[in-house]
């Protein structure tokens, strides 16, 4: 009896651990709040967002094409490899096997890696037919593996049979041993399917710029917070593969141990012809016409448009909706999450962008390494609207202001909360406060965690010079213990959420965040900071250098900017539409437009050089993994 | 004759994933090597795989072995009386167990590992309830802990299925034989059930431990960039160093661990008994 209820207990307890993540995601996914730490009350808006984000349901799109051609075509290798496998000497078997085993378990990441060598080394462009090449390489080891243990216990004996009452032998094959491998043929499908829609690193590896998959759509916002879109598509899909398995399961089974002649009753022929029929029928008819539908957009102005690579969460997709509407240009749209992750697809020249966004510091390097292409003005009437101001920051990085037009800028600070800091915060010591312990929240990218820490030392955060790297790394170290971790958008959703005392913020996000908690308040240090600029170029290997352009011009009206500004909430250099914004309080914001006294101890990153890039590296190395 | 001529042609069945597996398999794996072992210019070097023992790197090192060999302990008692009870409630449709740890797979991987963010955050939904009881708070997000718990959490199926693949099949008679010869049930379990399950045991292992050591998801969402693991120095070596060069370096001291893991199933687990599914 007890030994009864402990079993129970147990399972029930590995049940809740399998199934807490997956219960918060449904819950997550009624939240009215748009950050995940905070329960804005029920809404199921996002279920009716999700159809009308174009982005994540050609993610899903392409996701679910993968897994089911992948799929596909790994059963079919992997049976026919199962059958000649089978018919082996044990010698040849062992080998095969032990091939078969070098994908299930090798790490992902290297076959990822391997993989991705090798198709860079073919000089084919990383994209759909890559991942998908990359997923029947895994799906296969799966289906082999299922199919064998079926072949084994076929015997050979009726097969044979068939053979001598004049069976071809491939009619002997379908009609005797294939029905009895085909429950490991079906379930071997069925595991390919599932491991190529979860998987993530490979696909990682693999894939390139203008393809995602959920997963990859997912990873690149984690760091700026899961769209709720996300979590009410999951548990769409969730939901309905529970459903579906669950037909599945209580199918009436034609088990051995059924002595009664089968009776068919009239539920089992429902649900036989519900799994059997209905549900292949509706996932091809999904499929294909999801791809009609998705292909008609991509293909019937392929020539007209414009593909553009920015930072994730950087626009408003209105806007874009707008553009495509007025102008009749298709846009394709990109985003990366650091401007080091941007620089390389750029320099690879792999995909022609036209017209990208990235900081200051790097586009002197864009620059300086001529990867950029001259504007035309005359295309870009617009830049009127754009303050002189801006326009002459920018010529630390673009000295003529040839190439860039301001569309963001800001300053790095420290957002606190003031319910859990009570004195007045004005220098970046607090974060080398021992009272604040395990309440900080420090930035994930070098520079900027150099850049903070060199300042406060009094030095500039271009600095090269060693020694007050080395007193900067030294300073970090001493920091390590009081962090509770390094993020890098994420500091918006926590510091919403009361995780931690303070944080470092840009300060669009710090606006954001005090929409949401009001509780937060945003410092600019005495010791000055970073200020920052992010900017729209063209690459020189632009192939729609004119689409570009008015794309950018598009984006410098100020309606339009805007409009941008209300979703995005990074400070405007576009003078034009700050006049326009209604709120007062947001249009003198300090946050979003300091006066230009707290900037001035502020100064922007500029591009060191791939040397001192690597000694940056090198020591921030040292202090993550002290 | 007809018979042997069959088998030949059977054989050739094999010809497309040969064929298959030696481009996508074999070939990418000399191309780690080449590039392990090569400097930028091309030229021979064994600096890269000397990196590896940088006293940065010999720490993620470390830390990923340390951390995946409690996780696999972890999973492993986890998941035996866990496959024990399965196997015993004798549920005919047995499709029905996968289909319960195969189920969350549907939800994708990162979120439900991004969700432990949400359960195990100071204020997180744990910690909550936690207060709620007047309960001490739980305090292990953005810890090695916390990494621990993601690991257990995304690998455990892949040790409870093939131990309760093998479990299932073993006789029953088998059993009784020994408890009527006299041994009691401790004995009858490590005399007999645990040899025979031993196939099941060693291929979770290896199925749990060679994710574990290599992961760079987990630990990027679970321990709040604090530590660092093998898998995010080399996720880094490519994705935003860019040296190529040396990330494939430290990927063949990793793939030292997975051929030893290889080794170890293909001795213990020669027909595959014990393979997850």
């Amino acid at each position: 009896m007890i030994r009864k209820y402990a079993q129970r207990i147990y399972l029930a307890l590995i049940f809740i651990l399998l199934y807490a993540p997956i219960v918060t995601l449904i819950v997550l996914s009624f939240n009215k709040s748009k950050t995940r730490s905070k329960w804005g009350g029920a809404t199921l808006k996002w279920y009716s967002a999700l159809f009308q984000n174009e982005q994540i349901m050609n993610a899903l799109y392409t996701t679910l094409l993968i897994a089911l051609v992948s799929a596909l075509i790994a059963t079919l290798i992997g049976t026919a490899a199962a059958i000649g496998i089978q018919s082996m000497k044990r010698k040849m078997r062992t080998v095969f096997m032990g091939l078969t085993n070098i994908p299930m378990l090798n790490a992902e990441i290297v076959m990822g890696i391997s993989l991705m060598l090798l198709f860079i080394a073919c000089n084919m462009t990383l994209g759909f037919s890559t991942i998908l090449i990359a997923h029947i390489t895994f799906n296969i080891p799966y289906v082999i593996l299922s199919v064998m243990p079926k072949l084994k216990q076929t015997k050979r004996a009726t097969y044979e049979a068939a053979l001598d009452l004049g069976a071809s032998p491939m009619m002997a094959f379908f009609k005797v041993v294939f029905p009895d491998i085909l429950p490991g043929v079906l379930s071997g499908f069925m595991l390919a399917f599932t491991m190529s829609l979860d998987d993530f690193v490979i696909t990682h590896f693999t894939k390139g710029p203008g393809v995602d998959t959920l997963s990859t759509k997912i990873y690149s916002e984690v760091r700026k917070g899961i769209k709720p879109e996300m979590y009410a598509l999951s548990t769409l899909l969730f939901v309905s593969v529970l459903i579906l398995l669950l037909l599945i399961n209580y199918t009436p089974k034609k088990t051995e141990d059924q002595p009664v002649p089968r009776v068919i009753t009239k539920r089992s022929r429902v649900f036989n012809f519900v799994t059997r029929r209905v549900v292949p029928v509706l996932l091809v008819g999904v499929l294909v016409f999801g791809g009609f539908y998705y292909g008609s957009q991509g293909s019937l102005n392929s020539d007209n448009r414009v593909i553009v690579y920015n930072w994730g969460e950087y626009i408003d997709p209105e806007v874009i909706t707008m553009f495509e509407e007025e102008t009749g240009i298709s846009v394709v749209y990109e985003e990366f999450e650091t401007n080091e992750i941007m620089y390389p697809k750029i320099q690879s020249g792999a995909i022609a962008y036209d017209v990208v966004c990235p900081s200051d510091y790097m586009i002197q390097r864009m620059r300086e390494n001529d990867l950029l292409a001259e504007l035309n003005f005359d295309n870009i009437p617009n830049i009127k609207y754009i303050g002189d101001t801006y326009l002459k920051s920018s010529r630390e990085f673009d000295p003529e202001n040839k190439y860039s037009v301001p569309y963001c800028w800001g300053t790095v600070g420290i957002l606190y909360n003031k319910t859990m800091v009570d004195e007045p915060i004005d220098s970046w010591g607090v974060l080398w406060d021992e009272k604040y312990k395990d309440n900080i929240l420090m930035q994930d990218s070098v520079r900027d965690a150099f850049g903070v820490t060199l300042k406060y030392l009094g030095y500039s955060l271009n600095s090269t010079d060693l020694d007050e790297l080395t007193a900067a790394t030294n300073l970090l170290i001493e920091q390590k213990p009081l962090v509770q971790a390094y993020v890098i958008d994420q500091v918006r959703d926590k510091m919403i959420g009361n995780e931690a005392a303070i944080g470092i913020i840009y300060s669009g996000e710090a606006i954001y965040t005090q929409f949401e908690n009001e509780n937060l308040e945003y410092v600019i240090p005495k010791e000055g900071s970073n200020i920052w600029i992010d900017s729209w170029v063209i690459p020189k290997n632009a192939e729609h250098k004119e689409n570009a352009e008015a794309f950018i011009n598009f984006l410098c009206r100020p309606d339009i900017a805007l409009k941008n500004f209300e979703y995005i909430t990074y400070s405007t250099p576009n003078t034009a539409a700050r006049e326009m914004i209604e709120d007062e309080e947001i249009r003198n914001s300090k946050i979003a437009f300091p006066d230009e006294s707290e900037l001035e101890n502020c100064e922007t990153f500029k591009f060191l050089g791939d040397d001192a890039d690597r000694v940056y590296l090198d020591f921030w190395n040292k202090v993550k993994s002290k | 004759m007809r018979r042997r001529s069959q088998l030949k042609s059977k054989k050739l069945l094999a010809g497309p994933y040969l064929f298959w597996s030696v481009s996508f398999v074999v070939i990418p794996l000399l191309m780690v090597f080449y590039y392990g072992l090569t400097d930028e210019s091309g030229a021979f070097t064994l600096d890269n795989l000397a990196k590896t023992t940088s006293p940065e790197n010999l720490k993620a090192l470390g830390m990923a072995l340390l951390l995946s060999l409690i996780s696999t302990v972890i999973c492993l008692l986890l998941a035996y009386p866990l496959a024990t009870i399965l196997a015993e409630k004798n549920v005919n449709q047995s499709s029905f167990i996968v289909l319960i740890f195969i189920l969350p797979m549907w939800m994708n991987f990162l979120l439900r590992t991004l969700a432990w963010q949400t359960l195990l955050e100071k204020t997180g939904v744990i910690n909550n309830i936690l207060t709620f009881l007047h309960l001490p708070s739980l305090n292990i997000i953005n810890t090695p802990y916390a990494i621990v718990l993601g690991m257990v959490y995304n690998f455990l199926p892949f040790m409870v299925l093939p131990i309760y693949n093998v479990l299932v099949k073993i006789d029953p008679n088998v059993i009784f034989a020994a408890r009527d010869l006299g041994a009691n049930g401790f004995q009858t379990f490590i005399k007999v059930t645990f040899p025979l399950s031993l196939p099941g045991v060693i291929s979770g292992i290896t199925m749990v431990f060679v994710p574990a050591l290599t992961t760079f998801v987990v630990s990027d969402l679970l321990g709040g960039g604090k530590i660092l693991l093998i898998g995010n120095v080399i996720e880094q070596a490519f994705k935003q160093g860019s040296n190529w060069n040396v990330g494939s370096g430290l990927s063949m001291v990793l793939m030292i661990f997975i051929i030893a893991s290889m080794a170890i199933i293909a001795k213990y687990d020669k027909d595959g008994e014990g393979t997850t599914f």
